[in-house]
């Protein structure tokens, strides 16, 4: 028992388990279903995991300091949507220069990421509120603002540039999503493993007490980590938009859920302090995998959502049991 | 020295004062909020979201959390409607509708509470995935439709009936919550929630099994929510798939304004009535003022985080006094 467990953990804390469990899925699928191994539908999943790694880096992040952002999805929605009213407002001012307008469109657009962010960040370390509480409320306001705005209906206009160049665009023989998440990814790895921030998200994370203890200013850290997952949904919302070619405000219902479960799944711990990007982009590798799988198998989109309750749950037993998680009550 | 508003005996009573206030308020803008015909109307709602918001209060007793509570009543909704529509006999249908949806509630109180309590993984995240499996459930169980065709007697016992010129559903929760009540304050049982959810480990010095015990507050929670659940059902007629979808933020709110507390250990069935009225004067005003129902949906999240506010600076002011 306790060899078997220990066997689990060390696979656990070496992340192979997540290699194999990519390379048991993507076996188990090409073997049911040869069109898996397709180069447009490895784009495909390639895009997906992403643009999904994206937002997970700010979950992970804010997951790491000890918290949970269940505001990612809402801020992908209204990201959207305002990334699409934006440039059509700003290329009404500056008709000359539809690129610089649709640039200046997507920088409001993360700094509205950032700023819903850092408002639960604020709730969440200044007021002591329940991380999983604020994000819910928020989510809340931020769905209500942008269905009002919007109506529900989606806004299309927005310049072919876009979608040519960041959605469905190709460096060489890789997707423009790929490129731009991996840069922010190698960022995140940079950030956690080389800076002194990176290594006092972690003390937050262990500990917050001891963190103030030694020198680290604990609440403007929070506020940021935040702010970074605001923006880091933000950035997801507008790499989605330039894939589907118009702002929706129906975007991002389970990616709450689909951002964690693949922090989760990547090894990051439900109590604080422990998580690594690289991983976490494996972990959202194996979901878009997963949610591939289903489509190729021809199963309804709607147990999407099913497995996805099934994945999170099962693997936050799996770090229970094999005694990863640390206690700290 | 701070007045200890939470330690006189009549607090939770406070809370019907800005219930009061809202609903005059709305009164003065649309004058249909203060007809009789509303006010029995807003009675009669507030005793549904009332059972709902006793479940959530009593995970919550324990310091956990129930965000499936929604889902669950979709779901059960559903599968209890199937029930109902496939029994030919009318009054044998109500009994196995009601044992059907309850019965599936309790299983799906027991999963959650086997998660919670016996592995010990994080309410939140628990509850958040079997969400998402729930909706998964209630979405595809028929497909998405409603299932409806109810048999009229379902609506004359569940709906229309009336003990003394009461409305059935306000007799029921009054029940429920007269119930629930004597269980939480007068039971071994209830009485070990308040101390599980306020101090864990004197509740397990003291002997109290806190595992079993916890899991008895999720199953209770899931039962109650889907009773209420099957109540609700009855009034629309129909099996709905999504009639639960925003009940999980609702009653958390009401929870939290009665004076529940996210840390668990306090809240009861006066603290689930009047936030649940408190809720329901709000929304009940909201639409009648027709303020738009996604200006609604902000404003329920803005008032969950001033609540939130309101309780860590009484518990700051608790504190330092």
């Amino acid at each position: 028992m306790r060899s078997a467990r220990a066997c689990l953990a060390s696979l656990l804390g070496s992340g192979g388990m997540i290699v194999l469990l990519i390379v048991l899925t993507a076996a188990g699928t090409a073997l049911v279903q040869p069109r898996f191994f397709n180069a447009l539908n490895i784009i495909n999943i390639l895009r997906n995991a992403a643009i999904l790694s994206v937002a997970s880096m700010g979950q992970m992040l804010v997951m790491v300091a000890g918290g949970f952002d269940l505001s990612v999805g809402v801020i992908v929605a209204l990201a959207s949507v305002q990334t699409a009213l934006l440039s059509g407002i700003i290329a009404g001012w500056m008709p000359d220069a539809p690129i610089l307008a649709l640039i200046l469109a997507t920088l409001l657009t993360m700094v509205t990421g950032a700023l819903i962010g850092s408002v639960n960040g604020a709730f969440v370390s200044v007021f002591r509120l329940s991380p999983f509480m604020v994000t819910l409320a928020m989510s809340s306001v931020v769905m209500g603002v942008t269905f009002y705005v919007t109506k529900g209906i989606p806004i299309y206009g927005l310049p072919d540039a876009f979608m040519n160049g960041i959605g469905r665009g190709m460096i060489g023989r890789c997707p423009v999503v790929v490129v731009i998440a991996v840069a922010i990814v190698a960022a995140v790895i940079i950030l956690q493993r080389a800076t002194t921030l990176g290594r006092h998200i972690y003390a937050v994370g262990s500990s917050p007490h001891a963190a103030r203890v030694s020198g680290v200013r604990v609440r403007p850290l929070l506020i940021g980590v935040y702010a970074v997952s605001g923006a880091a949904a933000a950035i997801a919302g507008i790499l989605l938009t330039a894939r589907i070619g118009s702002g929706q405000s129906t975007l991002g219902g389970t990616l709450a859920l689909e951002t964690i479960a693949a922090s989760v799944v990547g090894g990051v711990s439900l109590l604080g302090g422990t998580g690594r990007a690289e991983r976490v982009m494996l972990g959202a590798l194996f979901l878009s995998l997963v949610a591939n799988a289903l489509n190729l198998l021809r199963i309804d989109s709607k147990y999407q959502t099913l497995v996805l309750g099934v994945v999170l749950i099962a693997a936050v037993c799996i770090e229970s049991l094999s005694g990863v998680r640390r206690r700290h009550d | 020295m701070p007045i200890r508003l939470r330690s006189l005996p009549l607090a939770p009573l406070l809370t019907a004062i800005p219930a009061f206030v809202v609903l005059f308020g709305f009164g003065m803008v649309a004058p249909d909020v203060l007809t009789t015909g509303n006010l029995w109307n807003i009675a009669t709602q507030t005793s549904y979201l009332a059972i709902f918001t006793l479940g959530q209060t009593i995970v919550l007793l324990t310091a956990g959390l129930d965000l499936s509570i929604g889902m669950a009543v979709s779901y059960t909704s559903v599968v209890a409607a199937l029930a109902l529509v496939n029994v030919a006999a009318p009054g044998l249908a109500i009994l196995a509708y009601l044992a059907a949806g309850v019965g599936l509630g309790l299983v799906i109180g027991a999963v959650n509470g086997f998660f919670v309590a016996i592995v010990g993984i994080n309410p939140f995240i628990v509850t958040l995935g079997t969400y998402n499996i729930l909706f998964a459930l209630s979405s595809t169980v028929t497909g998405g439709f409603p299932v409806s065709d109810f048999p009229p007697l379902t609506s004359q016992i569940l709906v229309d009936a009336s003990v003394l010129a009461i409305p059935i559903p306000i007799v029921i929760s009054a029940i429920v919550m007269a119930v629930v009540g004597f269980l939480l304050r007068r039971t071994v049982f209830g009485r070990s929630l308040y101390l599980i959810g306020s101090n864990p480990s004197m509740a397990t010095a003291a002997g109290i099994r806190v595992r079993l015990h916890t899991l008895g507050a999720y199953l209770l929670c899931s039962g109650l929510g889907t009773f209420g659940g099957l109540l609700l059902s009855a009034r629309a007629g129909s099996g709905e798939p999504n009639i639960g979808g925003s009940l999980a933020l609702q009653t958390v709110a009401a929870a939290v304004i009665g004076g529940a507390r996210l840390r668990g250990g306090k809240g009861g069935v006066l603290s689930a009535l009047l936030g649940a009225f408190f809720i329901t004067v709000l929304s009940n005003g909201m639409n009648l003022a027709r303020i738009d129902g996604y200006i609604q949906q902000l404003c329920i999240g803005a008032i969950i985080i001033l609540a939130l506010l309101a309780e860590q600076i009484s518990q700051n002011a608790e504190r330092s006094s």
